[in-house]
């Protein structure tokens, strides 16, 4: 690897202390990321809008200020992308979607302010599946591509925000989560991604339609950094009515190497459902001796409910968005929207309301039983992906028969909805590789707020192994796809 | 559920929606499919979601 690719790799956290003792510039770090985004995200897709002059403006900005001795903090700095979801004053907000292609908003989202006002600096607006729904099949602004292998999908729907920091492009993003759009992404591209507990971080000037259930959250290349990230995104804010006034620990400073006196539960209907990949299964097994190894107490717990959380989901959720884009385009853009996204979409328009609200009970059920299994564990484990990523033509959600719905669409998200569902803190991180060098991902899951826990077994069980330490060598796996 | 094509095009209308033809197969087994799964969780739970309130997205009293 070389130096610029060690500099690229370093986690965010040693990104900032090298700021901090001013041995690396913030204008060296946000021109090699742009140079490297101009080689190499023409393959990758990770970005739809970057934005190099601004954010080479910020650069100066910060150095000026850490030179000056007004160092505001672990992300001063630091550059950082967003899903192409979340608001940004004066920059285009896609949404990924050609509905909105020149829609340029007037203001900020509150996470962008906060990212701002921590002196991190906005590379760019990231790729995602069209409005944040998954089950795109062809992506307006390029295809998203896998770094490990660009034959293979990133998963999604935030799949640049998980391309972007598992490629050195950004020291680390921001995605939105309803299902699993933070998690999957990150399983996909062998990063950290955390859905945090509903709540916890203001959802302020983003498109989130899906109200019960729509999160922001950070993915970045260690736990450490999302921790971080969190810290600075997360708290109160009066224009999301939602928001928690809770206090907002210093996440951090928290994290420990071991943990003994932890009970860690496995789920056996996410663990060890069929159809879960074999290397998948032998990665969950190797991840969960080094647990106990750690000094966690492991055993295994069953949610016989979380088998229904996907469909009453979509019931919902999908009705909830559907209920904001009937009148404003679905009766009028059909065709400009992606295939995926205007049948999903209509599925949810045509969901009786006698339905909706049934399902709506069925999901405080679902949510119960979670809740409940946690006052007897300290976490839930499970793999975040039950299968490595596939090949992009194979993953499309083409639904043509029944069969495709049960396989391209319910089953695949089981992983994720149910956590989802309960609106708790769930972090995936990176357990391994499988043969043909594609990420497999553990999903840690914990109770409402408890979000200091999640970081802690994700960062013990990452320091006790060294997938964190791996990335994808683009030279090469972009070169054989070139050939 | 069985739904057919022509149930679905009313479904549609009902909502001022028009869904055109190359679309409506894939509508068709969409809508079939979650409402079978509400079928299937009604006839599972649907006695205890008599008793449980509709879900409310933060956590306002739990002790957590």
């Amino acid at each position: 690897m070389s130096g610029n690719e060690k500099l690229f790799f370093l986690s965010a956290a040693e990104q900032g202390r090298l700021m901090r003792d001013r041995k690396l510039s913030p204008v060296e770090l946000v021109r090699a990321c742009l140079e490297r985004i101009e080689r190499y995200d023409g393959i990758l897709r990770a970005y739809i809008t970057v934005c190099g002059e601004q954010a080479m403006a910020q650069a100066k900005q910060a150095e000026r200020e850490i030179a000056a001795g007004r160092y505001r903090g672990p992300l001063h700095g630091i550059p950082f992308g967003v899903k192409d979801q979340l608001c940004t004053k004066g920059i285009k907000t896609t949404l990924g979607s050609r509905i909105m292609a020149d829609h340029v908003p007037d203001h900020d989202a509150a996470v962008i302010e906060r990212l701002n006002a921590a002196g991190a600096i906005l590379i760019g607006k990231e790729n995602l599946h069209e409005f944040g729904k998954g089950g795109t099949n062809v992506f307006p602004y390029g295809q998203p591509r896998n770094p490990w292998n660009p034959a293979h999908h990133p998963a999604g729907s935030s799949s640049g925000s998980g391309i972007a920091p598992a490629a050195g492009f950004s020291s680390g993003s921001l995605g939105e989560d309803t299902g699993g759009s933070v998690r999957s992404p990150a399983a996909a591209n062998g990063i950290v991604g955390l859905r945090p507990t509903f709540g916890r971080v203001s959802r302020y000037g983003s498109v989130m339609y899906g109200w019960t259930a729509d999160t922001l959250g950070p993915l970045t290349r260690t736990v450490e950094d999302n921790a971080i990230f969190l810290r600075a995104i997360a708290g109160h804010d009066p224009r999301d009515p939602l928001s928690s006034t809770r206090p907002v620990p210093d996440y951090a400073a928290a994290l420990r190497p071991d943990l003994r006196g932890l009970t860690l539960a496995v789920v056996r209907e996410m663990t060890w459902p069929d159809g879960v990949h074999a290397e998948v299964r032998r990665a969950m097994e190797a991840a969960l001796d080094v647990l106990r190894q750690l000094g966690a107490t492991v055993k295994e717990v069953s949610l016989k409910l979380a088998k229904h959380s996907v469909p009453l989901q979509l019931l919902t959720s999908d009705s909830d968005i559907a209920s904001m884009m009937l009148k404003r385009w679905l009766r009028t853009r059909w065709d400009d929207f992606d295939v995926g996204t205007r049948t999903r979409l209509a599925a949810g328009c045509l969901i009786p309301a006698t339905v909706y609200h049934r399902a709506m009970r069925a999901r405080a059920l679902v949510r119960r039983e979670i809740l409940e299994t946690l006052s007897g564990c300290d976490a839930l484990l499970c793999p975040a992906n039950l299968n490595p990523p596939g090949r992009i033509e194979a993953a499309r959600e083409q639904v043509d028969t029944p069969e495709d719905m049960d396989q391209k669409v319910l089953l695949r998200r089981i992983s994720t909805y149910p956590f989802s569902m309960a609106n708790i803190p769930a972090i995936a991180l990176p357990m391994g590789y499988a043969k043909n060098e594609l990420p497999v991902s553990l999903q840690v899951a914990a109770k409402p707020f408890d979000e200091n826990t999640v970081f802690r077994v994700a960062h013990a069980y990452e320091r006790a192994t060294s997938w964190h330490q791996r990335h994808p060598d683009l030279a090469r796996t972009l070169h054989q796809a070139a050939a | 559920m069985m739904l057919t094509r022509d149930q679905v095009q009313v479904l549609a209308a009902a909502v001022d929606l028009e869904i055109p033809e190359q679309d409506l197969d894939n509508v068709t087994i969409r809508v079939a499919a979650l409402l079978s799964a509400m079928e299937n969780i009604e006839a599972e739970l649907g006695q205890d979601m008599d008793a449980v309130e509709p879900l409310p997205p933060v956590f306002p009293r739990e002790d957590f």
